[in-house]
């Protein structure tokens, strides 16, 4: 047996016996390789170089491991790790190691005029831009983000701002706002109107223009989340009244937009006389619109494999799979709390994984092929107020990032796992690798001393794309923006 | 030999009662000076305040964020915000000094808007303005008890659309659950004191007009014709139809400052400027089913939750108190009662604390106002 990190000389070290394992195909140790003597007092970065090293995984250029065990990601010495968990120094122990989430460090703060409510990333590696094709000029990374002003803004990756829309919603907050592709965005918010906008950039890539194309009339409620589908140009968004709604961007596939709700069907019914200039957008209906939750929707989601499939959250405690084509809902996950944000995580196994943040300020991820008997698979503990906003890691089918209202975006490994205790009601509990804490502006000063977790500083939108890293913004007015090199890694 | 303490009721821990509110999540802040009233729209999504500055806010009620505001008067403060009942209009009622308005606020749904509006408008049909000047023998009144007019151009252009003026000024409102009637209670009123206003009619009538006591405040029965009035010390309960008394409730306090009929119809809750939280059977005596002490200070506000069976309290030590409550339909068995939680974080601020509190019509979450000039929202 080989011991790599033996000193020559030196008293010998204590040695521990590792059985290595891991669920990824692609880092699978040879035949008879997998059982290692290592000094007791190896930590992380120590194991990670073992298990990079030529006799044993042999990797062209080193991959950061971390190591779990017993559920728990290694932070201390092999070592002091049997003394915490009291075990003998003869045991052997299972290692199971994944790819390191390096810590996410932070890159930069762009300032905003108001409050931002959704945020979203165009880049080489983002779903937009994949989907854009050579359309999306390299280089050229672009967010959007959608502000309580009424005002979309269109950013580049030095922080300008290279467009500002009209008034994106007759002068009412924006709440959600997606990329279609680098050329179109979509829009929606408290006017119940779902916008999309044409986006231009000048030969300099220095300014752009958002010009309205078509306005989507049938919500008879705010609208608070959007999703889009690129490919077949479909939209969905969901209101407070517990409706979704799906949309087509083709005008000449759309339906006519219900008469009622044009602008002007109500006569003198603003209160103030908000300036509307006319719009020059063509105006269309739903495709279809549903009621599947009896409280408001606070987020719907394509399946990220089949777009004919989508998830609905809402506050009335549930996750409903919604049949596209039909319009029915095909399935139902009940939880104990309102639930105000939705992520798919991709499965290698082509399934989907659901996690949904909830008011109670935990994580809830679900199997939507489960069925209404199971719940949730698992709860994701450590928020300190409601969790607003969640999304999937690029290229990983284990981890997420959440951002809440406590001022706090977490990054989650589905891998972590450890037993519920009998107050979190049973389950299996994961607990965050990693928080990201609010950097701009006078954040810091804002959330000292509060009994209200995160005042002044709740996170109402975060994307993670391999590009960008990770994009948060909220109440602070600051689009912040963290990276770990590498983060994910992947060959 | 018996141990006395085995014979009381085993009452359940309060983890076992959940859910209810147990952290602040949300603050709202912006107003100048305290806050006096708050009310969640019928919607859920929308928060009212209002306070001595002068202004009606309404804040998301999930995000914070403010989306609409009105400054009704310079000098005096706004007293009460309520909500119209029912979701096919968005009216919201303020008190300010002897005046009532009623406002539809703005955010982005005209639809909305217009049957609101069409709500506030019926009335003026009616022209009840001029008629109103015989009292009930038929005698000639020369001054009608309320004039119902428009605000003025500055404030209909806020969206302030309706302005009710009585005689004195006005502390408290409250809905019928249809939204065609509400009652609004002027303490220095003397013999018009208590009002009732018929909305479709714009018009207003005072149903008593000797009370045993200063008014307090008032409000209609969940389900039946029945109308609650409260002096200082006692709460009465009139039928509205039969025009006549039906029971008189002596809850024991010294001063009452608000109360709150169980969504069941048979109970009440009642909170006092001296520190005393009583809860009453209707349906047995005229005393109190259980008396409480839980504040330092006096209570300023207590509220049932429509659904769980929650209630809570507010009171100027700058708490609220959640209480858990049990009603059963079993004539023999009482109400179980249980404090489940102190909600602390509202500022005292001269010796003023939380002023008003509400719950939110589907979740298991509340709202208060404090006199430190912000809102919460707890869950
Ligand atoms: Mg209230």
């Amino acid at each position: 047996m080989d011991t790599p990190m033996g000193q020559p000389g030196a008293p010998e070290p204590q040695q521990i016996r590792v059985n290595f394992t891991t669920t990824s195909p692609d880092l699978q140790l040879p035949e008879g390789r997998t059982q290692l003597l290592v000094p007791a007092d190896i930590k992380r970065y120590g194991l990670s170089r073992v298990l990079n090293s030529e006799s044993m995984l042999a990797t062209p250029s080193p991959i950061p491991f971390d190591f779990l065990i017993d559920g728990s990601f290694l932070r201390t010495s092999i070592e002091d790790y049997l003394k915490s968990q009291g075990l003998s120094s003869e045991t052997t122990l299972t290692v199971q190691y994944v790819r390191s989430l390096i810590p996410p460090v932070y890159q930069a703060s762009f300032q905003h005029d108001d409050w931002v409510s959704d945020i979203d990333v165009l880049s080489a590696t983002s779903r937009a831009g994949l989907w854009s094709g050579e359309r999306f000029v390299t280089g050229q990374d672009r967010l959007v983000t959608a502000s309580y002003d009424g005002l979309l803004r269109v950013w580049n990756n030095a922080g300008s701002v290279i467009a500002t829309s009209p008034a994106a919603g007759s002068g009412h907050s924006v709440k959600a706002a997606r990329f279609l592709s680098a050329n179109q965005i979509a829009s929606a918010g408290l006017d119940r109107v779902v916008r999309v906008w044409k986006y231009n950039e000048a030969d300099d890539f220095l300014s752009g223009t958002l010009k309205p194309s078509l306005e989507l009339y049938g919500h008879t409620a705010a609208v608070e989340a959007l999703d889009v589908h690129g490919p077949t140009g479909r939209i969905l968004s969901s209101a407070s009244d517990g409706s979704v709604a799906l949309w087509t961007t083709s005008k000449s596939a759309a339906p006519p937009a219900p008469a009622n709700l044009l602008p002007g069907a109500t006569t003198g019914a603003s209160n103030k006389k908000r300036k509307v200039a006319a719009s020059s957008a063509a105006q269309r209906g739903p495709l279809s619109l549903m009621q599947p939750h009896t409280s408001a929707a606070s987020a719907v989601i394509f399946d990220p494999a089949d777009a004919t499939v989508a998830y609905s959250a809402s506050q009335d405690h549930t996750i409903r799979t919604l049949d596209l084509t039909t319009g029915r809902v095909e399935n139902v996950i009940t939880t104990s709390h309102p639930l105000l944000s939705l992520c798919a995580i991709q499965r290698a196994s082509s399934s989907v994984l659901l996690a949904a943040g909830t008011s109670a300020r935990h994580i809830t991820i679900a199997d939507p092929r489960a069925g209404a008997a199971t719940t949730s698979v698992m709860t994701l503990r450590g928020h300190r107020n409601m969790v607003g906003a969640v999304a999937a890691a690029p290229d990983s089918e284990y981890s997420l990032v959440s951002g809440s209202h406590d001022g706090t975006c977490r990054i989650w490994d589905l891998r972590s796992v450890r037993a519920a205790t009998r107050a979190e009601g049973g389950g299996s509990v994961s607990e965050s690798v990693y928080v990201i804490e609010r950097e701009g502006g006078d954040a810091s000063s804002k959330t000292t001393k509060s009994d209200v977790p995160g005042r002044g500083a709740k996170v109402f939108g975060v994307a993670w794309d391999r590009t960008w890293g990770i994009v948060s913004a909220g109440e602070d007015k600051q689009v912040q923006i963290n990276r770990g090199r590498d983060l994910l890694a992947a060959e | 030999n018996i141990d006395p303490t085995s014979l009381l009721p085993k009452l359940p821990r309060p983890e076992e009662l959940r859910p209810f509110p147990t952290i602040a999540s949300i603050e709202f802040a912006g107003h100048e000076g305290r806050v006096r009233s708050v009310a969640i729209d019928p919607s859920g999504q929308w928060l009212a305040s209002g306070g001595d500055d002068g202004t009606v806010r309404v804040w998301g009620l999930a995000d914070g964020k403010q989306q609409w505001r009105v400054k009704l008067s310079s000098e005096d403060p706004v007293d009460a915000v309520r909500w119209r009942p029912g979701q096919e209009s968005s009216i919201l009622s303020a008190a300010v000094g002897e005046d009532i308005f009623l406002m539809i606020p703005s955010y982005g749904n005209p639809e909305l808007e217009q049957a609101s509006r069409d709500i506030l408008d019926a009335g003026f049909g009616y022209a009840t303005n001029g008629k109103q000047l015989t009292t009930a023998n038929g005698a000639a009144r020369k001054d009608p008890p309320a004039k119902w007019s428009r605000p003025g151009t500055r404030l209909e252009d806020e969206g302030v659309l309706l302005k009710i003026t009585v005689r004195s000024p006005v502390k408290t409102i409250s809905w019928h659950r249809r939204g065609d009637f509400f009652c609004t209670v002027s303490p220095t009123g003397q013999r018009s004191s208590v009002a009732i206003h018929t909305l479709s009619k714009h018009l207003t009538q005072i149903p008593f007009r000797k009370l045993p006591g200063l008014a307090q405040t008032a409000s209609f029965h969940p389900t039946r014709p029945l109308f609650f009035v409260a002096t200082q010390r006692s709460i009465r309960c009139y039928d509205l139809q039969k025009q006549e008394l039906v029971k008189s409730i002596q809850p024991g306090a010294r001063w009452i400052s608000s109360f709150d009929v169980h969504p069941g119809g048979d109970n009440l809750v009642v909170g006092s400027y001296d520190r005393r939280l009583l809860w009453h059977d209707l349906e047995m005596s005229s005393r109190p089913y259980k008396t409480m002490r839980f504040h330092p200070q006096a209570i300023r506000a207590v509220k049932f939750h429509r659904s769980y069976p929650l209630f809570a309290d507010c009171s100027d030590d700058g708490t609220l108190q959640i209480f858990h409550s049990k009603v059963v339909s079993d004539l023999m068995e009482g109400p179980t009662i249980v404090p489940v939680k102190m909600l602390k974080g509202h500022k005292v601020v001269n010796r003023l604390g939380v002023t008003d509190i509400d719950w939110h019509p589907q979740h298991p979450w509340c709202v208060s106002a404090g006199a430190d000039g912000t809102c919460r929202l707890w869950t």
